[in-house]
Order: structure tokens, then sequence, then C-alpha cells
């Protein structure tokens, strides 16, 4: 374990683009460049903004506020509705302009991503990482468009590297090394640490560390065994003096969906339907990994006493099966099982698949023939599919949930993403 | 949600239009730079802000979202079918 400071030459770049889909949309429609944006994902009074331009930002605005309370702060502000296409473009020609410069290139989400240049050429390390990092940001510029902004952050490791990228919103570029370490600490909350959040705060702050700086200065074994009463403690005591400890890749455990109703008090048909189409999403995005399932996993939010709020209380219930599946058919029949027992009126529904794996073929089934014929058509309705577009064929039953709840931009993992 | 409760002028047409364009290499490689309406109306632009494609199924569409200084508008390119159509209008708020 190293004690130390890690003294190396930062060679981790940490790409993070500005208010990501405000920004896409105020580089599409030049009109609305300067002014307050606010990014929602349906049209509703009720509808909270996932993003907003630094504009809207300027004038109080917040994400998860409802729109039309954001509106009291901001009356001139903009709602316009997500456009995932258009963000996945972005998305694809960051990934691509980051790709020119090394081979290991990981998005951490739609709107960032981590450039290792430690395994890179001699002729790249050559280069002051400062200047890629600018040339990058030229790059977004000309090849996308004059409103793609974007924070550059460079350290010896991923966590340091998006804290760099953090410190000069918007379009900044900042280095942080062993030398200038303690002073960036200095100007820090905990909570402006990635991965300390209230929860880790406290556990923190009942030990006395109260600061970046404190929690620098923490030994190992009090972390380890006090703090975090885990393996967790040595990452951390390793991760804050710049040694990489996240440089891992986690295989795909769960893939699903979730979506806020769109009507209130909805009749239990009417959320079964929508529970149908998330099923069939989250079918075709397992066997879209060339996996099967062996857990279905659903959850709904009830209403809050006040029945309007966002409160509310959360049900989940799971179901493991003996053999794995991979029709929508399946797993909808297991969540609509699971389902009989979720509170009367929902508010917000969700389904997962777990336990992926790999198909394994080589154990004989007992009902083989059935196997294989539910094998057969559901790979020609993907086939359809992906000729003719997404649910071209789907079940009668979610026929008319197709236009009320359109994909939209998931948070997180984007493996999923064609 | 009205547009106006929104502030957000949009209005999604569905409007075939004649296009000139101009197709070199560059940010978008195809550059749309006027466009005549039904109406008659002829529409100069002035900035293409983003050009991205979208594929339902394996059909390929290529969305322009473009302005003429006054409105911003979306075009899109139906690379199957070579047809333009205008889908949306936005004045300036």
């Amino acid at each position: 374990m190293n004690q130390g400071y890690n003294l190396a030459d930062p060679r981790v770049m940490h790409i993070d683009l500005n208010s990501c889909f405000a920004t896409v949309e105020q580089q599409a429609r030049p009109l609305l460049r300067g002014k307050p944006v606010a990014i929602v994902n349906r049209r509703t009074d009720h509808t909270m903004i996932i993003t907003c331009s630094y504009e809207a930002k300027a004038m109080g605005v917040k994400l998860g506020m409802r729109l039309k309370d954001a509106k009291k702060l901001c009356p001139e502000l903009i709602g316009l509705e997500s456009d995932p296409p258009k963000y996945k473009y972005v998305y694809h020609q960051l990934m691509r302009i980051m790709q020119d410069y090394s081979a290991h290139v990981r998005m951490k989400s739609i709107d960032e991503g981590v450039i290792d240049f430690s395994e890179s050429t001699q002729l790249l390390q050559s280069r002051s990482m400062a200047d890629i990092g600018h040339e990058i940001k030229q790059r977004l510029w000309d090849e996308i468009g004059v409103a793609m902004n974007c924070n550059v952050g460079i350290a010896t490791n991923r966590f340091l590297a998006k804290t760099a990228a953090g410190l000069h919103k918007p379009n900044g570029l900042d280095v942080i090394t062993h030398e200038n370490l303690r002073e960036i600490y200095d100007g820090l909350d905990l909570e402006d640490l990635t991965g300390i959040a209230s929860h880790n705060r406290a556990r923190l702050e009942s030990v006395g560390i109260l600061t970046p700086l404190d929690f620098l200065d923490a030994d190992e074994a009090t972390l380890r065994k006090v703090v975090f009463k885990s393996v967790n403690g040595t990452y951390w005591h390793q991760r804050l003096r710049g040694w990489e400890v996240d440089k891992r890749d986690f295989p795909i455990k769960s893939a699903g969906r979730q979506f806020v109703l769109d009507g209130y008090k909805m009749p239990r048909a009417e959320v079964l339907k929508r529970l149908h189409h998330l099923c069939e999403e989250t079918g075709a995005k397992v066997r879209s990994q060339g996996l099967v399932a062996r857990g279905v996993s659903v959850h709904a939010r009830s209403y809050s006493d006040e029945g309007r709020g966002w409160g509310g209380k959360y049900w989940h219930a799971r179901s493991m099966s003996p053999t794995p599946f991979f029709s929508n058919q399946t797993i909808y029949e297991i969540a609509k099982k699971l389902f009989d027992d979720a509170p009367v009126f929902v508010k917000e529904i969700g389904v997962s698949c777990y336990e992926l794996s790999e198909p394994d073929d080589s154990q004989l089934s007992l009902f083989g023939d059935q196997l294989a014929q539910e094998r057969a058509v559901t790979g020609i309705i993907d086939t359809v599919n992906t000729r003719y577009g997404k649910r071209v064929i789907h079940s009668a039953d979610t026929l008319s949930t197709n236009t009320g709840m359109k994909e939209k931009i998931p948070f997180g993992s984007t493996r999923y993403m064609d | 949600m009205t547009n106006e409760q929104f502030a957000n002028n949009e209005q999604f047409l569905n409007e075939q239009i004649e296009v000139v364009a101009i197709f070199r290499p560059g940010r978008t490689m195809c550059e749309p730079v006027r466009f005549r309406r039904t109406s008659g109306r002829e529409i100069t632009i002035t900035e293409i802000g983003l050009r991205h494609p979208t594929s339902p199924g394996n059909r390929m569409v290529h969305m322009f979202d473009v302005t003429d200084g006054g409105a911003d508008y979306r075009l899109e390119f139906d690379a199957e079918r070579l047809t333009w159509r205008l889908t949306m209008e936005a004045d300036r708020i």
C-alpha cells in the first residue's frame, strides 16, 4: 500500500460536457444561446428539470426542480422536451474525438468520459496534457459546434481528474498534482468529493473529519476500521493521494427501466399496460447484449399523503427463476405476478432483470422444443425491430403506450446505448 | 401544458419543402443553404446549429437544426427516399 502522495506525472484526463443536454439544445438552436433553458422529459405541469443551462442556473434554477416552480424563480425560462437522438449523437462525437488520442477511453455516462494516457505512445506522452486538453476543447467547437464547451480535469487518478474537471465550470481546465493537492482540497467541502454524500459525510464527521484536508490527513487504519469498516477505507486513503483504485470495469448486473405514470391514480389495467411496455424494453436490452436473465425485480412508488408530492412509499418485489429466460412474455408474466402485491395507486413503476449471464446451451432442457420455439420467435421480432425501427412489432396490449413512453436518456451507464 | 406555459413556441410540422444544399467536406458534410415552403416563402439559412442522424430501423434520416436569424427550423433529410421535410419552426422568443 502506498502511504505517500502519488508523485507521477498526471496522465488521466476527465472530460465533462457542461450542462450537456441544455448546451446541445443551445448548439442546435442558435436563438436559444444566452437564454435560460431547462430540459424536461415531458410536457406536464409537474415535470422535473433534468438539466438546465448556465443562464438558468444563475437565476437559481436547479436540477430536480419542477418546471412550474422554476418558472417562478425565472419567468423567462424556456422549457424544452428532451431529444435523446441529438444527445446520443454528441456522445458518439465526443467518444470519437477522445478515441483519437488513446485506446484507453471509458465513457462514464452520456456526458463524461476518461482518457488514460498512461499506456499511450511516447509521442503523445511527450506532449503537455494541458495542450491536449485545449486541443480537445477546440475540436469540440470545430467538429460539433461553437456552443459546445467542456471541462477538462487532469490528474494521476480518475478521482482527482474528475475533481479537477469540477473546479472551474463552465469550460475550465485544471491539473491536480501532488504539488497543489492540499491547496485544492483546502478550497473544497466534503460533499464536493465524488462519492461523498450526506451518509458518508455523517460517517466522517462522527470521527471528527470535517473537511477534505482532515480526510486526507486521516490514517488508513481509522478510515478502514472506524469510518468505512471495510476495505473501502483503504481505497479512500489511496484515492485521495492520487493513487488509482477506480480503474475497474464492472460486469453488467441488471437491466431495466422505470417510468413516472402519465395519469393521476391510474386504474390498474392501465398501469399493467405500461408495465408490459417496460418489460418489452427490458427484454430487448437484455437480448441486445446477448444475455439471459434469471431474476425479475419490480418496484413502485405510491402517492404521498399530500397526493401530488414527490414523497410516497417505495414498494418492491423480486423473484428468481430456476432456469434462465429472455423473452418479453416471460419477463412480463413474472413481473405481473409480482405486481399483484403492489399498492393500489402508484405514480412510478419500474422493472429490471438481474442475474444476467451468457446463455448456456450445454445443458439439455426438458422443455427444449418449447425453448427453441420461443428463441426463434423472439429472434425474428428483434430482427424486424432492428430493421424497421424500435417497437414495430410489440404486443397488442401495449398498443396505446407507444407515444407516451418513448425512450429517454438514462443517467449513469451508457452500455446499452446504440 | 400549452406552448405558452412551456415558454416555448415550437410548432411541429410535417411539410415537404424544396431545398438547395451544398455537399462538401466540413462539419456537417451536407449544408442546406436555402429552402422554399409550400406557401412559396423562401428562407435563407444563416447557421446550421447541429446535424445529427437518426435511424428509424435501418433507414437513415438526417436532422438539420438551422436558423435564418429570425426563427429556428428543423429540416429532415431522408437519405433513403431523398426527401426534405420541415418538421419544426420556432420563432425568436
